[in-house]
């Protein structure tokens, strides 16, 4: 079990991967910097992007992201539903599953991990941990203590009640990782 | 098959409290609903295997779920007190509901001191227990179900058939036509895709414009207030968050004590659901969200309410049986593994709410034993006891409610026949399960008096009145009682003559081998003879199998203690038990434990094998080469099979050394992928039965002309008695046992 703290495990971070992958998420790794992350945000969304506060991460890491084109500021319901991307930190990720976790109650990052077509997830690759019930653990949590209201978010929204497997229903089509070394 | 005019609809059979309602759901259900629910619980199925497998301590976690469940229930008033502190504690509301009427009432009435006009739902199975919606539109309030298989449900009036994935009767064509009826729109509506999008874009709009959001809660955690919401659409997470009002209504059953606790649960449920690592969103919320304002131009306070039902659950826990259920995470694992539920699904295998295997124990505890009539369809092929991820003996749930139900049909409808049948049988039970339930007295009498007992048996007027009386359907072929049992015609025997003795063994014959098909009993001798096994027969003593497949309980406990002392003596000579039956091995190695004295049940366990299954372990042991003694070059039918292993022979893990020993002397296996051969003991001999009977035998009989498809005709194997028969009527071809094949082809010399 890896700690919020502790030192990247590459063994993790490769089954993180390929598991959030086969979740149907896409996922790419950025050098741990505003413009880097700014870029990477840039190549794949486009329209009109929501942007929620960092967590654990620095704020300055999402400084460069809110220069983008296209920036909504607005938070009522009904401007963050007309987004086409949604960005959000993620405070955790987990191997096994390819699960990000979202505090759904940090600064709207509930609805804009939710509303938008796209859903952007930046983490932070030593917050990965191997299984979903270390969050649980006091010992992964390392002394910090578990955010009252989290998501573990794993791949897009998806059904299987109109017939076959469709992505993308209520929630996102599509997951994006950005993980950030 | 009925014909499709007197075909009922869902919510006509909802109630099957009555034996025609029950049936009627069955012809239903096999006329329109079997292929869509097959094709959805079958995907699910092989999902589940994949993902568990994929769980490297998944025992682990099921004994920690499971133990966490058993301290929860027994702690529950407690827990309850707790929680109440801690919901209020987070400034949200807490409300225990005694009955459903109630939690009805509570709810709507929040919702209208709310003024609220639009309320948005997730999937919640208690809300369709307590009848939430029909109080709700009382009220004049609209609802919108925003799982896309509730609205599918809403549209079309209809009660769920599945506990996790509530429209699985319906097929993407059927969806199309109904929103085509429902729906006045140009939009195309052909593929899952169109119908998602349009079903998207409608709701949207009900999320944007609602007053006020219910969800159900899969666990609930008694230190923090939090609630588990798992889902994979996102619906939830938006009924949850983003109206002003958010009601979260469960059973009681879902408080565990600490946040901690959810770790299991959380890696369990969605690999035991829908064969996911995790849903899509594994929501853990502790409302009222205090942190985020509303999504409003001026910040309110988010308002939360949790209901919590009790409708029967406090007395549930009450119950030395039925308590066992409410362990239950209703996950659906025991829907997808059954292959009754596969071949029906929920509306004919299922109460009003609640569905499959588990939920007859449901059904009896909130509505009345009656509405678990149902749970008949549970055969007792035990294929949900190892997928269970908190360990729970459906089939024993359902054994003790099938017992309840004799009782009650007894004592309401018995004619003066059957009541006189009940008390000389000492069982309180009606004709046909003491007729099934007690096999080894009529075996017994059938083969002293074959073959004149089996002329008699195949007359027209016998096959008649065995139906009118028993229940047997005349279309089955009822198997021949063998005019020389098992245990006379092994003393005919010479006794063993091998010079080594590579093991010490006593055959039990179990009565469906001894009065019904001894020549697999005598080819099993034959065998582990000729490998040198210094073998003896028991007497005859009925195990128990088939009194409790029929309910009679007490029966079976009776049955279990003769059986126990008579094997002791034999163990304790130091002979392993050979059984032949794999039923009856499962009686020995599994459900003897709630029979016997804890280390009477582990010594018997711990000394019972299937009869290859011993073999195997015998020629593996001794480092013997199986090909030494057997070759399936010289078997007259060839060396190409298709072999069928029991459901409960898979469930105590004695399927593998048949394939393995069958493999090892030559021949080519190709193995069935289905639960069960759908014949189940008796289950298949019931008029009432024989058509889902032979629609899950499909599956089987499938494969077989599958496999063949790709090569030449293979010879049928089968270990278990009531498996051969199923494949014998699906195929009209003879079915060998395995020892029957091995047999046929030992080698002549002694090695």
């Amino acid at each position: 079990m890896s700690s919020i703290s502790s030192p990247v495990r590459q063994d993790l971070l490769l089954q993180f991967e390929a598991a959030a992958r086969s979740a149907a998420a896409s996922i790419e790794r950025v050098p741990y910097s505003a413009e880097s992350l700014a870029a990477a945000v840039k190549r794949i969304a486009t329209g009109r992007i929501a942007i929620a506060e960092t967590l654990d991460l620095p704020p300055d890491l999402f400084a460069d992201l809110r220069k983008l084109p296209g920036l909504v500021r607005g938070r009522s319901k009904e401007e963050l539903a007309a987004c086409d991307v949604g960005v959000t930190e993620a405070f955790a990720g987990v191997a096994r599953t390819g699960s990000v976790c979202v505090a759904v109650d940090h600064d709207y990052s509930g609805a804009i991990s939710l509303l938008a077509r796209m859903h952007v997830a930046v983490l932070s690759a030593e917050t990965i941990t191997e299984r979903p019930g270390d969050l649980f653990n006091p010992r992964y949590l390392h002394g910090k203590t578990l955010q009252r209201n989290f998501v573990f978010i794993t791949g897009p929204s998806a059904t299987a009640d109109m017939g076959p497997l469709v992505r993308g229903v209520h929630g996102p089509h599509q997951l994006h990782i950005i993980i950030l070394e | 098959m009925s014909n499709p005019a007197t075909v009922a609809s869902p919510r006509t059979v909802a109630n099957k409290s009555e034996k025609p309602a029950l049936l009627g759901a069955i012809r239903m259900a096999l006329e329109i609903e079997s292929p869509a629910v097959r094709h959805n619980t079958q995907a699910f199925n092989s999902g589940r295997y994949l993902a568990t497998a994929a769980i490297p301590d998944y025992d682990r976690l099921k004994d920690q779920a499971r133990a966490t469940k058993e301290a929860a229930i027994a702690r529950l008033p407690e827990l309850l007190a707790t929680l109440e502190a801690s919901v209020k504690g987070n400034g949200g509301n807490f409300f225990l509901a005694k009955t459903g009427e109630e939690a009805a009432r509570y709810i709507t009435k929040v919702c209208t001191d709310h003024q609220a006009r639009l309320v948005v739902k997730g999937k919640s199975m208690t809300s369709e227990e307590v009848h939430l919606n029909l109080h709700l539109e009382a009220a004049g309030i609209e609802v919108a179900e925003t799982d896309l298989a509730e609205f599918i449900l809403q549209i079309a009036d209809e009660q769920p058939s599945h506990l996790i994935g509530p429209a699985i009767h319906y097929s993407r064509e059927r969806i199309t036509a109904l929103f085509k009826k429902r729906f006045q729109t140009d939009l195309p509506l052909d593929t899952g895709e169109e119908l998602t999008r349009f079903a998207r874009e409608m709701l949207r709009q009900k999320f944007l414009n609602a007053d006020a959001g219910i969800s159900g809660a899969n666990f609930i955690t008694a230190d923090t207030g939090s609630i588990v919401l798992v889902e994979s659409e996102g619906n939830i997470r938006l009924t949850s968050q983003l109206p002003p009002l958010h009601i979260a209504i469960a059973g009681v059953e879902k408080v565990l004590p600490k946040r901690e606790d959810l770790a299991p649960f959380i890696e369990l449920i969605a690999p035991s659901a829908t064969g996911q690592g995790l849903a899509s969103y594994t929501s853990v919320l502790t409302p009222p969200m205090q942190a985020a304002p509303a999504l409003s131009d001026s910040p309110v306070q988010r308002e939360f309410h949790l209901v919590l039902v009790d409708n029967g659950r406090l007395q549930m826990r009450e119950d030395p049986v039925l308590h066992e259920a409410l362990y239950c995470i209703r996950c659906g694992a025991c829907l997808n593994s059954c292959a009754n539920f596969q071949t029906v699904g929920g509306h004919a295998f299922g109460g009003e709410t609640y569905s499959g295997g588990i939920g007859g124990s449901w059904e009896a505890g909130t509505r009345g034993l009656l509405n678990a009539r149902f749970s008949e369809l549970c055969t007792g092929c035990s294929r949900c006891v190892m997928q269970c991820p908190v360990r729970i003996d459906i089939p024993w749930l359902n054994s003790n409610l099938r017992e309840r139900i004799n009782e009650c049909d007894l004592e309401k409808s018995g004619s003066i026949l059957e009541k006189a049948a009940a008390a000389q049988f000492h069982a309180k039970a009606p004709l046909p399960k003491i007729f099934f339930g007690r096999y080894d007295l009529f075996g017994k009498w059938g083969s002293r008096l074959a073959p004149l007992s089996n002329w008699i048996n195949n007359l027209p007027i016998t096959r008649a009145l065995m139906e009118r009386l028993v229940g047997v359907d005349r279309r089955r072929q009822l198997p021949p009682f063998a005019s020389t049992t098992l245990s006379s015609a092994a003393r005919r025997l010479s006794p063993s003559k091998a010079s080594s003795c590579r093991g010490k063994a006593a055959l039990f014959p179990d009565i469906f081998t001894n009065y019904g098909s001894p020549e697999r009993g005598l080819a099993a001798i034959e065998v582990l003879r000729s490998v040198g096994i210094d073998l003896v027969l028991t007497e005859v003593s009925a195990d128990g199998r088939a009194s409790l497949s029929q309910g009679l309980i007490k029966t079976a406990q009776q049955q279990a203690q003769r059986t126990s002392e008579l094997l002791l003596k034999y163990i304790r000579e130091g002979r392993e038990i050979i059984v032949v039956e794999p039923s009856a091995l499962a009686m020995l190695r599994l459900d003897y434990r709630r029979f016997l004295p804890h280390d009477v049940f582990e010594e018997i366990r711990a000394h019972s094998f299937e009869a290859v299954e011993y073999l195997w372990r015998i020629l593996q042991e001794r480092q013997l080469n199986a090909a030494d003694f057997f070759s399936a070059f010289r078997h007259p039918l060839g060396t190409r099979l298709f072999y069928h292993s029991h459901c409960q022979q898979k469930t105590i893990g004695a399927a593998a050394p048949t394939e393995e020993m069958l493999r090892a002397v030559g021949f080519d296996v190709a193995t069935s992928g289905v639960e069960c051969c759908g014949m189940a003991g008796s289950f298949g001999y019931k008029k009432d039965f024989y058509d889902l009977s032979m629609g899950v035998g499909e599956d089987l009989f499938n494969q077989v002309r599958a496999t063949e498809a790709e090569g030449e005709r293979r010879t049928l194997v089968a270990t278990g008695t009531s498996c051969q028969e199923q494949l014998h009527a699906g195929l009209q071809r003879k079915v060998f046992h395995p020892m029957e094949l091995l047999a046929a082809i030992r080698a002549t010399a002694e090695i």
